[in-house]
């Protein structure tokens, strides 16, 4: 019986960013890609990102990662890419490479003259009593499916690890509808950037540091947990154990690579603690010791999706390189400069030092690293800019149509803003990938904050909103003033009113409850501000407020509604309660059953 | 002294929507003097159904084109007035009448209007909740519909002061001056009002308003009760009505069941009382058709009133006797479902002489005068 034997030139394992870019490299300069992959589609972990990445403009910074993942897909079907979904490479043997095609339950071999291994990582787990509990999670598998299916696995979450993952997915789950209780983060120091550690901040929740997770408490499934701080040595301090009231862990502690066919590939694997632990030892050009074998993206180092893009690319460029003949150097450089440039600044530092271990040189520094002191000219509609990292990030200054932002001619810099430039515009607002630069206002009686929102429903003109500051504490009422709404790509801009001072201290706001909402009527749910808007509007006369609202056409027969909605118009008139409501009170006064009614003809 | 083009008297849905249609079509200088405030008369007490399904020819054409103004309401105006075209289900309990429906049916299909005949035996498969005993034919007219009758005045005022229209509420008309036979203006609690036409729009009090004139109006008010239960889940998208078994019903988008129906016995008046015996007769007779309300709880119960024409059909025109004077009355119950269509045609009439889209001669005083007339049947 024939057997399915299929052949390609460069076999690509995994369709993650890595391995796309690699395929998309080498196969637009002629060579023959397959690429296998476990998913449903292609894409790996970028489908199921909702937040915007950082970079270089132009090298999909500021767009969303399950864009970026539709953008190489659309890539790799023009250029005729062969690819394999969820099939998963389980072996290289010393006769061929063999997929496991899982939906139709067969095995494929493959013949293959190079192969570029982007197989990614996994996610680390950790010990604590309980840990096997149902309602225990990877940050991954939450994401799965919470952004891919659509199903939030909780209502209350723990999370553990405050790297960029475990921010990321804290602000998804807020974002989803779901709550975030808490933070937990073993380290003394927030591990991801301090825009996504704000963005999660400022909606109030706590990241509490130097604690970590004891113990998940449930029979059958989590109902909490127990957390406590540790000592130096992370050592957990007995006395300060308590207990969270969650349903859901989400577990965000770290990736290791996946090394098993690179193992069996018979590269040269190092302990390299700083790029994630055991890898392929690999040049500059992501080539291992096996000359036809090429890594990329996490698995050559745990790091970020758009690292693993530009070393998908060079690894693509190099292997076609070496296939075709063609002298594609340029390429490559060019790739090694924007790998140089991402890491660069203070987050790249131990993956300069682990590459470092293999031979490999990074240069660092070079880049800006003064704030900017000034908060602008008061009065004045402008952008403040809140972002005191070197982060490789660079949609501001590029967004900017008057060119006032700059980062100081590296991508690492600190972005300043010449506001003699700005112009107000707020593109920058929508665009920033860490929704950390907001909109400014001072007036006479008032100031106005813009602040970029990506949540669901957005608030309309007029309505009152709770004020949050930076920490997430509560700060008063204010008023929505403007509604940016950003159709392309969904970071609104809500320009909030709020007392004058405020405007320094107010970076985030959120609905009111239902609860909270102040109540006029019960029966028909009219609030307080409904009632105003409606006097606002022109409806002046109480018997007209009282139709266009419904107030007192409910089960109540305006009890409750009845003198609280004429005190409002009375207030607002000037008038007394007696001017306005001549009022007329029909029966039945309580509500009366049919049945009663036929009822009433038994003697 | 302050004057207008165009006065109109009452700030129910008809005026307003001449108003508003007047202003539409460039008139501006207009003003509306309602007594009390605005959907306080019959437009405020009504079911709200806006139906189709007529039985004289001219009504169907009428009804028509205030459906299409109806779904484009919101569009005009900028009010979300509940508008739901969920059906109407008339339903006939006699031979006579299911005669009558298949006749209609006929003469509606010639209209271009979708409408359905259906055996008691659809209808059961159709909607399982109504008990189709004694039913011996329905018609289904699927573009139907209903509508929040305060919503809808409230519209078209908005939409009418927003295009200049002065509306004068708690300002009652108490005399109309006319001059040799030519409207001079009106006497108001709010003082005198120059004008050259005056509409009449008052409703209940439409005979009253044609006395001041000098114009003899053959209208006639009756009290019509109308009750409302709680809430229920919302399952009953259509308006169910019978003619001969005398109730009409819908379920308003907030899920209450609205209901009621006409009393032979009423006296000529305007009544705002309401009787037990309504609910009473109520209660029996729809619980049996629609089971599912026994265990529902009435709310709220409250009178309006019918201005009866002769003929069941309103009395729209100018006088003839009395040069500036106008009227739209007498809509014997159909006003709410009427309004846009008469509204439109009437400023159209006013402004450029005639209507562009719908008749509205065939609905002049003068078919009321001596000759015989046809009466529309499809009343409750």
């Amino acid at each position: 019986m024939d057997r399915a034997r299929v052949k390609a030139q460069l076999l690509v394992v995994g369709g993650g960013p890595a391995g796309l870019t690699g395929a998309i490299a080498a196969a637009e300069n002629g060579v023959d890609v397959l690429v296998v992959d476990e998913g449903l589609e292609p894409g790996g972990q970028l489908v199921k990102q909702t937040h915007k990445f950082f970079g270089h403009q132009g090298f999909y910074a500021s767009k969303r990662g399950f864009e970026i993942a539709k953008i190489l897909k659309d890539k790799v079907k023009n250029l005729g890419i062969k690819v394999m979904s969820q099939t998963t490479l389980v072996g290289f043997y010393d006769d061929c490479a063999v997929a496991y095609d899982r939906e139709n339950n067969r095995t494929i071999e493959i013949d293959y003259d190079y192969v570029l291994l982007a197989t990614g990582a996994s996610e680390r787990f950790l010990i604590f009593k309980n840990n096997m509990l149902p309602g225990v999670y990877g940050a991954g598998a939450v994401q799965t499916l919470m952004n891919q299916y659509g199903v939030l696995p909780g209502e209350d979450f723990l999370i553990v690890g405050a790297g960029n993952i475990g921010l990321i997915v804290a602000y998804q789950i807020m974002q989803a509808g779901g709550n975030v209780r808490a933070i937990v983060e073993i380290s003394d120091k927030v591990g991801g950037y301090e825009v996504h550690a704000n963005k999660v901040k400022r909606m109030g929740i706590p990241i509490l540091l130097r604690h970590t997770i004891v113990e998940a408490i449930g029979k059958g499934r989590v109902k909490g947990a127990v957390i406590a701080r540790v000592d130096e040595n992370y050592r957990i301090i007995e006395e300060t154990k308590r207990e969270i009231v969650v349903d859901t862990i989400c577990l965000a502690v770290g990736l290791q690579p996946s090394v098993e066919l690179a193992n069996q590939l018979k590269v040269e694997l190092v302990y390299i603690p700083e790029l994630g632990g055991y890898i392929p030892r690999r040049d500059e050009n992501m080539r291992t010791s096996a000359s036809n074998v090429f890594v990329a993206g996490d698995l050559a180092a745990i790091e970020e999706a758009t690292s693993a893009m530009a070393e998908g690319y060079i690894a693509g460029y190099a292997i076609a390189q070496d296939i075709t003949g063609k002298d594609l150097s340029k390429e490559m450089e060019r790739y090694r400069e924007e790998l140089n440039d991402l890491r660069r600044g203070p987050f790249g530092e131990k993956i300069r030092k682990g590459l470092r271990k293999m031979g490999i040189d990074v240069p660092s520094g070079g880049y800006r690293e003064e704030n900017q002191k000034d908060f602008g000219p008061v009065g004045k509609l402008r952008a403040v800019i809140e972002c005191y990292q070197n982060i490789p990030c660079n949609p501001c200054e590029a967004v900017c149509p008057t060119n006032a932002i700059d980062t100081g001619g590296n991508i690492n810099g600190i972005p300043h803003i010449n506001y003699e430039k700005c112009v107000g515009c707020a593109m920058c607002v929508m665009k920033c990938p860490g929704l950390a630069i907001f909109m400014v206002q001072e007036f006479d009686e008032y100031s106005v904050v813009g602040i970029p929102y990506e949540f669901e429903p957005l608030p309309e003109k007029g309505q009152k909103v709770i004020l949050m500051d930076r920490g997430g504490k509560e700060v008063g009422e204010g008023v929505v003033h403007r509604v940016m709404v950003n159709k392309k790509d969904k970071t609104h801009v809500v320009f909030v009113a709020m007392e004058r001072g405020l405007e320094r201290t107010v970076r985030h706001f959120r609905l009111p409850t239902r609860e909270e909402e102040k109540i006029v009527c019960r029966c028909e749910e009219v609030t307080r501000e409904d009632v105003e808007k409606a006097i606002d509007m022109g409806f002046t006369d109480f018997e007209e407020l009282r139709r266009y609202l419904r107030i007192g056409m409910g089960p109540c027969g305006g009890r409750t509604c009845r003198l609280l909605a004429a005190g409002i118009l009375a207030r607002k008139l000037g008038k007394s309660i007696e001017e306005i409501s001549p009022m007329t009170l029909r029966p039945p006064s309580i509500p009366l059953p049919f049945s009663a009614i036929l009822r009433g003809d038994e003697k | 002294m302050k004057s207008y083009k165009i006065c109109i008297i009452g700030g129910g849905i008809i005026g307003s929507s001449i108003a508003y249609h007047l202003a539409k079509f460039g008139e501006k200088n207009v003003a509306v003097f309602e007594k009390s405030y605005i959907s306080s008369g019959s437009t405020g007490r009504c079911g709200g159904g806006i139906r189709q399904q007529w039985s004289a020819r001219m009504n169907v054409r009428l009804a028509m084109r205030s459906v299409k103004l109806f779904e484009r309401f919101k569009e005009d105006t900028g009010f979300d007035i509940e508008y739901k075209q969920g059906g109407y289900l008339l339903m006939a309990y006699s031979e006579d009448e299911a005669a009558r429906f298949e006749k209609n049916v006929k003469m509606q299909k010639e209209e271009g209007l979708e409408v359905e005949i259906l055996s008691p035996k659809m209808v059961k498969e159709r909607y399982p909740y109504i008990n189709t005993e004694r039913l011996v034919l329905a018609t289904f007219g699927p573009t139907d519909g209903h509508a929040n009758p305060h919503l809808a005045n409230f519209g078209y005022i908005f939409a009418a002061k927003k295009l200049g229209v002065d509306v004068y509420t708690h300002t009652e008309v108490e005399d109309i001056d006319v001059v040799n036979k030519k409207i001079m203006g009106i006497n108001t609690t709010a003082g005198y009002f120059k004008c050259d036409v005056v509409i009449n729009a008052a409703g209940g009090w439409s005979g009253e308003i044609g006395k001041m004139a000098g114009v003899d109006i053959p209208t006639t008010s009756y009290r019509h009760q109308i009750f409302v239960t709680e809430a229920l889940e919302s399952f009953f998208p259509f308006m169910a009505i019978s003619f001969d078994g005398n109730f009409y019903m819908r379920q308003t988008k907030h899920g209450q069941f609205i209901m009621g129906m006409g009393d032979p016995d009423e006296k000529p008046g305007i009544n705002r009382d309401v009787s037990f015996r309504f609910e009473r007769e109520m209660a029996e007779k729809m619980v049996k058709i629609f089971p599912f309300l026994e265990n529902t709880r009435i709310i709220r119960h409250w009178a309006g009133c019918y201005n009866m024409s002769p003929d069941a059909q309103p009395i729209i025109g100018c006088s003839k006797d009395v040069e500036g004077f106008c009227y739209a009355v007498g809509f014997s119950g159909h006003g709410f479902m009427l309004a846009p269509a008469v509204g439109e045609a009437l400023a159209q009439k006013l402004i450029f002489g005639r209507p562009k889209e719908v008749e509205i001669d065939f609905l002049d005083i003068d078919r009321l005068k001596g000759k015989s007339f046809e009466v529309e049947g499809n009343v409750v």
